[in-house]
């Protein structure tokens, strides 16, 4: 087994150097899914042999005319919800056991294009809401860093596996906050971004006005390169946008010089105070804007309780009218915490519906007021470092806001990077938002403090690196 | 709102929406139930009539 784990840039750069062969890389990350896939469960399907027949093939094309993009021969994974052709996807639910789908969906054909190496169906919340469930047929994924430890979800297995480098990025989805949580959890990095930019096409729903795939990877520039492969219209999803994609990497390594940060004080420090070590994270990030030459103004927006409500309202209520059917027909196929979710969606009124949608109007407004004289605005990731994978609320997301809906509410995009590790040794993280296609601001400034801090040269200890924790 | 919701007015809510809870979680649901009720409040602003949604109906051509 390799005693390095490399970036999906450093990959990419000795696979062109001729270095390193894809089939070598993909041989690596089998090894270590095969090593800690037991503790991890990380993979609802572990497609051993696809990887390899992937891995042949890109190896082939680039010895015959080079690669035809950084994720040329790279290994990755895909959350259980997305479709892939001829491939069991599950979404990780007793309803779907034996769904094969006969295509794949964009965001996976996209991936596909590029010449990734599939290594599997990374595992999920079921239908993506409502875990860690110890009541489906496939074990929640757990968190390398401590594996007694919950990795957030429900992009769980995502986290994990870019973490432990089965994987070099993953997709990811999100809803509420599935990409940025396990990232900010898993001490990786995980990218929303703007509603309609990513097709949804062939992605099982969670909610419909709010779902968003993503990127997770090891770094900031991995991120932006797997996002550069998967912007574009696609007329086969009705939200998505029309219009230029731009270059991602471009703003990489300007720094911060310039830029105005905006920071929401109020939601880490009244609205949900956060651990100390994620409150240190936030302050270290601002003194590193600083440092680095950009402008820190605060900004100031309604309690992030009132976000989290529309947001609680119109995600619960798509996901009921989604699953309605199964729900009425089959419920105890699901697990129990996701049934609980539907049952709530029945309790709620079509007039609820409505007045979170008018809510959500008055925020967005609000929001893209507050935005407009700031590139990025930074917050919290998660309030705390991983709590015990057995001691996960049931009701969190009704009892306590969370830093990550309120930028599925307003669709724009945003990003968690590590900002350090907590007294139990686990990653906390900062989120970067910012306004609507404007990835690539948001990913050059997640960049600069990336690179301005020592956080991408720790791995998790468990994978026994000499750059471990 | 009422903040709290009887055993009874809960059962007829699952009713209704033809759902059914095991008896041993309906403690809990109700419960649950309760913070939803807050959530209500949040969502439910005074604003005019003319408050529309954030949702828009785009029609062909347009």
């Amino acid at each position: 087994m390799s005693t390095d784990i490399l970036t999906i840039s450093e990959a990419a750069a000795l696979i062109k150097a001729g270095q390193l062969s894809p089939v070598e890389l993909t041989e690596m990350c089998l090894s270590r899914a095969k090593a800690f896939e037991p503790e991890l469960h990380a993979f609802v399907t572990l497609t051993e042999d696809r990887a390899r027949a992937d891995a042949k093939k890109a190896e082939a094309e680039i010895k015959a005319s080079g690669p035809t993009s950084p994720l040329h021969g790279i290994p990755i994974g895909l959350k259980d919800i997305i479709d892939t052709k001829g491939i069991l996807t599950t979404c990780q639910s007793a309803h779907n056991i034996g769904n094969v789908p006969d295509t794949d969906a964009t965001c996976a054909a996209a991936l596909d294009a590029a010449g990734t190496v599939l290594m599997g169906k990374l595992t999920t919340h079921e239908f993506a809401d409502g875990g860690p469930s110890f009541d489906l047929p496939w074990p929640p994924s757990r968190n390398p860093w401590n594996t007694q430890r919950f990795t957030a979800g429900s992009s769980s297995g995502t986290g994990a596996a870019v973490a432990a480098g089965l994987v070099l990025g993953g997709l990811g989805t999100d809803t509420g906050g599935s990409i940025r949580g396990p990232a900010a959890l898993c001490g990786i990095v995980g990218l929303k971004p703007t509603y309609g930019l990513v097709s949804r096409a062939g992605v099982a729903p969670a909610a419909y006005s709010l779902d968003h795939i993503g990127p997770m990877a090891w770094t900031t520039e991995d991120c932006a390169l797997m996002l550069q492969a998967l912007a574009g219209h696609d007329p086969a999803d009705p939200a998505s946008a029309n219009r230029p994609v731009p270059d991602y990497t471009a703003g990489l390594g300007k720094g911060a010089k310039g830029l105005k940060v905006g920071v929401l004080s109020r939601w880490h420090e009244t609205d949900r105070p956060v651990a100390p070590a994620v409150k240190a994270g936030i302050d270290a990030a601002l003194s590193t804007y600083e440092s680095l030459g950009a402008e820190i103004v605060e900004i100031k927006l309604s309690a992030m309780q009132e976000y989290t409500a529309a947001g609680f309202f119109i995600s619960t209520i798509e996901r009921g009218a989604a699953y309605e059917r199964m729900m009425l027909k089959n419920p105890e196929k699901f697990g129990q915490r996701y049934r609980d979710r539907l049952v709530f969606a029945a309790l709620c009124t079509g007039m609820d519906y409505v007045q979170a949608l008018r809510r959500r109007r008055e925020l967005i407004t609000e929001m893209a007021a507050a935005m407009a004289g700031v590139d990025v605005v930074l917050t919290a990731g998660n309030p705390d470092e991983a709590p015990p994978i057995d001691q996960v609320p049931r009701w969190d997301n009704l009892d306590k806001p969370n830093f990550t809906m309120a930028f599925n509410l307003t669709g724009m995009p945003a990003i968690c990077v590590p900002s350090g590790f907590g007294p139990n040794g686990l990653p906390v993280a900062i989120q970067l938002a910012a306004r609507p296609f404007g990835e690539a601001v948001l990913l050059q400034a997640a960049h600069a403090f990336e690179q301005a801090t020592p956080w991408r040269h720790r791995r998790p200890a468990m994978l026994g690196l000499a750059k471990a924790a | 709102m009422s903040e709290t919701i009887s055993t009874e007015a809960f059962q007829v809510l699952l009713d209704r929406a033809g759902i059914r809870v095991k008896p041993e979680h309906m403690e809990e649901m109700r419960s649950a139930f309760m913070l939803l009720q807050a959530m209500r409040e949040r969502v439910r602003k005074p604003r005019g009539y003319d408050a529309e949604p954030a949702h828009i109906f785009a029609p062909m051509g347009r």
